[in-house]
C-alpha cells in the first residue's frame, strides 16, 4: 500500500506528539521533585537566606515523618544567585530538564517577573512569595499562587495604621526614583486620599541625594504629621530618618519593611532616631502587648532551636514563610496527588491553611493568598531574636 | 536654609571638583577621559569604611592605604584600559575601554560589599552639629588637593615634565622625557586624588557602590563647565554646581533639582562651550 506525502507527516507528527506527551513511568516510591529557586548569594540574598533555613526545616520534618504518603521530598535547588536570567535558566532547567512536580520561587519580584510568564507556559504549578501586584493573575497564570501579601495589601496595612490608629490626617509620601518607589507612591496616595486622608507632600527624590533636608523641610511648612517613605534602599530611609533627628521634629515614620532592617539601623547618626520609626510586618511573627507569640509561633520557636537554626542575623518572617511553604505544597500532594492539575485544583479551594507566616487562603479567582489583617506595623527599635513589637495601637 | 545651601552645597562641591581634577589629571598625561573617576570616588568611601570600620585600622592607616589602592587603580586603568587604545585616539576607543573596567569594578564591588549603602565611619571623634567634618573635610581636601597640584605643577621638575607631556608629547619624547613613567605617574595621583574625594565625602555620600556612576556623571560636570584640562576652572565649577544643586534642592526639590541643574548645564555650554575658564583652541590648517 502507497503512502501520500501528506499522510507520511502527519504520521510522523502523530508519532512526534505522542512521544512528547508519554510521561516516564514513576514508582510509588519515588521521591517527589520540589523544584526551588531561592537567591541564596549576590545583592539579594539576605531574603533568600532566610527564607531557606525555614524550607530546608520543613523538608527535613516532612521526610522524617515519612515524607508524603510514602514518598520522600527531593528539594531540587538552584540558586538564582540575585540574578533574573539565572533565575530563568533556573526555571526552565527545573520545569523542562528535571521535571519537577511543582516549584517554589523565585523568592524576589525582580526574578518572579521573569520567571512566571515563563512557567505558565510550562504547565508547572508555581508557589511564590514576591509582591509586586502584577504576579498573579489567575487568567494569565493560573498555575500560579502567591502565599505572602501583595504591595497593595502591604501599603493598605500602612495607610490604614496612618488614618486609623495614629489618627493622622496631614500625610507626606516619599519614595525614591526607582520602579518600585514610583509605582508605590502612584498606587498609595489614591488609597490615602480615599480613606480621607490629606496628602500634604508628594515627591519621588533621587536615592543618591546626600542631603534631605530641603525635602523634609517642604513637608514640615506643609503641615505634615506623618512622614511615609516608600523604598527598599537602606541609605535613602536612613537620611530621612537622621533628618528627622537632626531637625527635632517629632512626627512618626511609617512604611516599608526596610525601615526596620539591620542595614538601616547601621546607618542612623544616633540610635535614638530609631523610636517612633513603624515598618510593615506580619502579625503571626510579631510580639503582642505584653511581649508573648502567638502559640503556634512559639511553637515553630521551639523547633527553631531544637534545630539549631541561628535567628541572630535574620528575620522570623522569613523563615516562617520558608517553613510553610513545602508544608503548604505537601498537605496539597498528600490529598491529591503529584499531577499539576490535581494540585491547582487543590490549592485553588484551599481555604485557611495554618501557616506559621499567616493563614493562606485560595480561590479560583483570587491567588492571593494572604490574609489582610494580618498585615500590621511595628516598632523598628524592638527587634529581638528577629521579631518585632507591634506598634501602638493594636490590640492583642 | 541659606547655611544648609552653603555647607552642603559647599561640601558636594568640593566632591564633585575632586572628581573633575581626576578627570583632568589623567586627560593632560593621556588625551584620555578615563570614565573610572567616579569610580575611584565610589572605592574611596567604600575601601575607606572596609579598612577603618570593618577591619578596625587606625583612621591614618587606613587613609593612607586607600590612597594606596586609588594610585594602584589608576595605573591598573593606565596599563588595561587606556595604553592599548592610545595610538587610535581619534576613534574613541577609551570611552568604552575605561567605562567597562569601570562597570567591572563596580559590579564586583556590588557582589562582595552588597547593594546596600553602609556607614562610614566618623574620622574625629568630636561632637557633631553646626558646621560638622562630614562638610568641612571636603573642601579642605579640595584646597589641599589644588594647592598641591599647583606647586606640583609650577615649582617641581617632575610637575613641569606632566605639563610637557600635556601641552606636546611628541615633542616631549624628543627631549628625553619618559612619557610612558610619566603617563603612569599621572594616572596613579589621579587615582589617589580621586579616592581621596571618595574619602573625605564617605560620611555624607556613604560607602555605596551607587556611588560610582554618580560621581561618574556630576564629577564630569565641573570639567565641562571648568574647562577641560583646567584644575582651577574645575573647582570653581565644582563648587557653583554643589550650590546650585543645592539651591535647587530647596527651591524645586526632588527630581526637579537635577532638571534644573542640567538645564544651566546645557545654557552654560551652549553660551560658552569651550568651558568658563577653557580657552579656544586653534587649529592649524
Amino acid at each position: 500500500m502507497s503512502m501520500t506525502r501528506r499522510q507520511a507527516l502527519a504520521s510522523a507528527s502523530a508519532a512526534v506528539v505522542a512521544g512528547g506527551l508519554a510521561k516516564p513511568a514513576i514508582a510509588a516510591s519515588d521521591p517527589i521533585r520540589v523544584g526551588y529557586l531561592p537567591a541564596l548569594t549576590g545583592p539579594s540574598s539576605a531574603t533568600g537566606i532566610g527564607i531557606n533555613r525555614g524550607i530546608q526545616l520543613a523538608v527535613q520534618e516532612i521526610n522524617a515523618a515519612g515524607g508524603i504518603n510514602g514518598r520522600q521530598i527531593e528539594l531540587i535547588t538552584r540558586d538564582t544567585q540575585s540574578d533574573p536570567t539565572k533565575a530563568v535558566n533556573g526555571a526552565a532547567e527545573l520545569s523542562r530538564g528535571q521535571q519537577v512536580s511543582v516549584i517554589f520561587g523565585p523568592v524576589n519580584s525582580g526574578e518572579s517577573l521573569a520567571v512566571v510568564p515563563l512557567l505558565a507556559r510550562t504547565n508547572t504549578p508555581q508557589v511564590h512569595p514576591c509582591w509586586v501586584d502584577a504576579l498573579t493573575d489567575p487568567q494569565k497564570y493560573p498555575m500560579c499562587f502567591r502565599n505572602a501579601p501583595t504591595n497593595q495589601q502591604i501599603g493598605g496595612a500602612a495607610n490604614r495604621y496612618v488614618v486609623e490608629v495614629l489618627n493622622r490626617k496631614k500625610v507626606a509620601v516619599i519614595s525614591d526614583t526607582t520602579g518600585y518607589g514610583a509605582a508605590s507612591v502612584n498606587a498609595y496616595v489614591p488609597m490615602l486620599q480615599a480613606k480621607g486622608a490629606q496628602v500634604v507632600y508628594q515627591g519621588n527624590v533621587d536615592a543618591a541625594n546626600p542631603d534631605l533636608k530641603p525635602e523634609l523641610l517642604r513637608m514640615q511648612y506643609a503641615g505634615a504629621e506623618v512622614i511615609m517613605p516608600w523604598s527598599v534602599n537602606a541609605g535613602f530611609l536612613s537620611r530621612i530618618i537622621n533628618t528627622r533627628g537632626d531637625m527635632g521634629w517629632d512626627v512618626p515614620i511609617v512604611g516599608q519593611t526596610t525601615l526596620g532592617s539591620g542595614q538601616t539601623k547601621a546607618l542612623l547618626e544616633k540610635p535614638e532616631y530609631w523610636a517612633k520609626v513603624y515598618p510593615n510586618n506580619f502579625r503571626n511573627v510579631c510580639y503582642a502587648p505584653g511581649g508573648k507569640l502567638p502559640d503556634r509561633t512559639n511553637a515553630f520557636l521551639d523547633r527553631l532551636k531544637s534545630a539549631k537554626i541561628d535567628m541572630g542575623d535574620t528575620l522570623l518572617w522569613w523563615v516562617a514563610l520558608g517553613y510553610d511553604s513545602p508544608r503548604l505544597i505537601a498537605e496539597a500532594m498528600k490529598n491529591v496527588g503529584t499531577e499539576p492539575e490535581q494540585v491547582v485544583g487543590y490549592l485553588n479551594k484551599l481555604k485557611g491553611f495554618p501557616g506559621v507566616y499567616g493563614d493562606i487562603t485560595f480561590t479560583p479567582d483570587q491567588h492571593n493568598g494572604y490574609p489582610d489583617e494580618e498585615v500590621v506595623m511595628v516598632e523598628a527599635n524592638s527587634l529581638k531574636d528577629g521579631a518585632f513589637n507591634l506598634a501602638p495601637g493594636y490590640s492583642a | 536654609m541659606v547655611e544648609s545651601i552653603v555647607s552642603t552645597g559647599m561640601a558636594i562641591g568640593c566632591i564633585y571638583a575632586l572628581i573633575g581634577i581626576t578627570y583632568n589629571v589623567m586627560f593632560t598625561a593621556s588625551r584620555v577621559f578615563s570614565f573610572t573617576a567616579g569610580t575611584l570616588g565610589m572605592l574611596g568611601g567604600v575601601l575607606g569604611s572596609l579598612f577603618i570600620a570593618h577591619m578596625g585600622m587606625p583612621v591614618a592607616a587606613g587613609f593612607l592605604l586607600v590612597l594606596a589602592a586609588g594610585a594602584v587603580f589608576g595605573i591598573v586603568t593606565e596599563i588595561v584600559a587606556v595604553r592599548p587604545v592610545l595610538k587610535s585616539l581619534d576613534q574613541h576607543l577609551y570611552v568604552l575601554s575605561t567605562l567597562a573596567l569601570a562597570l567591572i569594578v563596580q559590579q564586583f564591588t556590588a557582589i562582595e560589599w552588597g547593594t546596600e549603602a553602609r556607614p562610614f565611619p566618623r574620622l574625629f571623634d568630636i561632637p557633631r552639629g553646626g558646621f560638622d567634618q562630614q562638610f568641612w573635610l571636603p573642601i579642605l581636601a579640595c584646597v589641599v588637593v589644588i594647592v598641591g597640584l599647583e606647586l606640583l605643577y609650577r615649582h617641581t621638575l617632575v610637575g613641569r615634565a606632566f605639563l610637557a607631556i600635556s601641552e606636546d608629547n611628541y615633542a616631549a619624547r624628543a627631549l628625553g622625557l619618559p612619557e610612558r613613567s610619566l603617563r603612569m605617574a599621572s594616572y596613579a595621583l589621579a587615582g589617589g586624588i580621586g579616592a581621596l574625594a571618595g574619602f573625605a565625602g564617605g560620611e555624607m555620600l556613604l560607602a555605596f557602590f551607587g556611588n560610582a556612576p554618580i560621581l561618574t556623571f556630576y564629577g564630569f560636570v565641573p570639567v565641562a563647565l571648568g574647562g577641560m584640562g583646567s584644575n582651577r576652572g574645575a573647582v570653581v565649577a565644582g563648587i557653583l554646581l554643589g550650590l546650585f544643586q543645592q539651591a535647587a534642592n530647596f527651591l524645586v526639590g526632588g527630581i526637579f533639582a537635577s532638571v534644573a541643574v542640567f538645564t544651566v548645564f546645557i545654557i552654560v555650554l551652549l553660551a560658552r562651550p569651550e568651558g568658563l575658564a577653557g580657552a579656544s583652541l586653534q587649529r592649524r590648517v
